[in-house]
């Protein structure tokens, strides 16, 4: 018996920031673990109070960096209630069209990295090679990468250019989704490495409360998608796996890829053939708020992200409280390590895609 | 036997598809020698030209990077914090006037601390003084 305490982390490759984990092992075997959060928090609920509304946009790009548009949607949204502001149909669409190429690009991320952490090499470079399609886009249309500040209160800030380059782009990255599958879905050492690891069934996930990919793979079909108001014009099936495994995340996300694409094709159709506003020409910088509670969510790559706001009249919100899906992923991980060997560690988190600033804050 | 088979094909597959790639054409830049192709809207370092002082963009900026001088009704100093900046374009979306604009310079990096406060205003009478 050679039972002993293993410290991973915080300054770990595969974590993808900065999260550690106080194993509790067995020669190989994972007896326990206790995950320490904190490290990455930068006080994004508490810097709300001393920003006005409009200041405090920007900053909630940085809430989750891979999916900025969902933090933005959710942040804007909210305010839009509490202004009691109906938004143009042109600048929904817009948002829909914008967030599920985030979600597109935030999956083949997470697809690159998790395959780099069980030491596959070449998918990372031709995930971010497609991934990088996607960012150039966005950096036409809004300025920059990742940090977007695209959505404002009542619309976009600029309509919708380049609209026909987004095809080709969306076709492309379905097309290369095969040269993964064909890589990973048959190779034997891909699938001894996430079949029947990390197993997680229904019932735990949703006493947990995990949303998004991670509970549809446990044979759960909650998206948060179908019960949104704008995603009501669209078509889509909801991705689902039954077996709850390391596997069957996957699958469920590369699955989510072709079904954004789906969702990006219906939405670049309506934009080519219709005009309108993009915005309500809404002047942001004296904002007149009256007291009152507002909240918003959204569906993101990572789960379920809702926003609430609670107004006290002045120029600054008095409490704004972010929930965002990767903090409930990090907190089942005990359960899911529990028994299964070090090497197993991260296969199991990886799978999960854990985005730390998300879960900090 | 069968299962032995399979996999074998799977990872001769993958091989086949990662050797293909050997003949493609790289996707990368070498950034020195290269420079990267910028959008028009990137937000990099800022100009400015024909400023009216009016404070807008003081009132949005979230990391209160900009200072703003006034006496008798004209800027005399426009100083804008490099470190504290994040380039969110805010101060150019609702400048009333359209002064300042965060242009596609983006080697921003300094080795002195007097640089970091970026002072704009010699560049708006410098221009204005071409012109």
């Amino acid at each position: 018996m050679s039972r002993m305490k293993l410290n991973l982390g915080p300054q770990h490759p595969s974590t993808h920031g900065v999260l550690r984990l106080i194993l509790d092992v067995d020669g190989e075997k994972i007896l326990g673990c206790e995950q320490v959060i904190g490290y990455l928090h930068r006080g994004m609920e508490k810097m709300a109070e001393g920003m006005t509304y409009l200041q405090y946009l920007p900053t909630v790009d940085r809430i989750d960096y891979l999916s900025g548009f969902f933090n933005s949607y959710a942040y804007v949204t909210a305010v839009e209630k509490l202004l009691k502001l109906t938004i143009p149909e042109r600048a929904s669409i817009i948002r829909v069209l914008l967030m599920e190429l985030n979600r597109i690009a935030s999956h083949l991320l997470w697809l690159g990295t998790y395959l780099l952490d069980l030491g596959a090499v070449s998918p990372f470079f031709y995930t971010f090679r497609e991934r990088e399609l996607i960012l150039n886009y966005f950096e036409k249309i809004s300025g920059q990468r990742m940090m977007y500040n695209y959505f404002v209160f009542g619309g976009v800030r600029h309509d919708i250019e380049y609209v026909n380059e987004i095809m080709p782009i969306v076709k492309t990255i379905v097309e290369k989704l095969d040269d993964y599958e064909k890589l990973l879905t048959d190779n034997p050492i891909f699938i001894s490495r996430t079949k029947n690891t990390g197993v997680l069934d229904r019932e735990e996930a949703l006493a947990y409360s995990i949303t998004g990919p991670n509970l549809r793979a446990s044979n759960s079909h909650l998206d948060f998608r179908s019960q949104s108001e704008i995603y009501k014009k669209f078509e889509f099936k909801i991705a689902k796996a039954e077996a709850g495994d390391c596997f069957a995340r996957y699958k469920v996300r590369l699955e989510e890829i072709r079904e954004s694409s789906k969702i990006i094709y219906q939405a670049v159709d309506i934009l080519l053939s219709s005009g309108g506003e993009y915005n309500t020409g809404l002047n942001p910088v004296n904002l007149n708020i009256e007291a009152g509670e507002a909240f918003a969510d959204v569906e993101t790559p990572r789960g379920l992200t809702t926003c609430c706001i609670k107004s006290d009249g002045s120029g600054t919100p008095y409490r704004v409280k972010w929930r965002t899906g990767s903090f409930y992923a990090v907190q089942i991980l005990p359960k899911l390590l529990t028994g299964n060997m070090i090497s197993d560690i991260m296969a199991i988190y990886g799978s999960l895609d854990v985005m730390l600033p998300e879960v900090d804050r | 036997m069968i299962k032995f088979l399979k996999s074998i094909k799977a990872l001769l597959e993958g091989m086949f598809t990662v050797f293909k790639h050997l003949f493609k054409k790289s996707v990368t830049l070498q950034y020195p020698e290269e420079l990267p192709n910028l959008p028009e809207r990137f937000r990099g370092g800022h100009t400015l030209k024909g400023c009216i002082g009016c404070g807008i963009c003081q009132q949005v900026c979230p990391c209160n990077a900009i200072t703003i001088k006034k006496s008798g009704g004209k800027v005399t100093s426009y100083t804008i914090n490099m470190r504290k900046c994040m380039f969110c374009g805010n101060c150019q979306y609702y400048c009333p006037v359209g002064a300042i604009k965060l242009g596609t310079d983006f080697e921003l990096a300094t080795d002195s601390n007097k640089e970091l406060l970026n002072e704009l205003i010699e560049t708006n009478e410098s221009e204005a003084d071409k012109e």
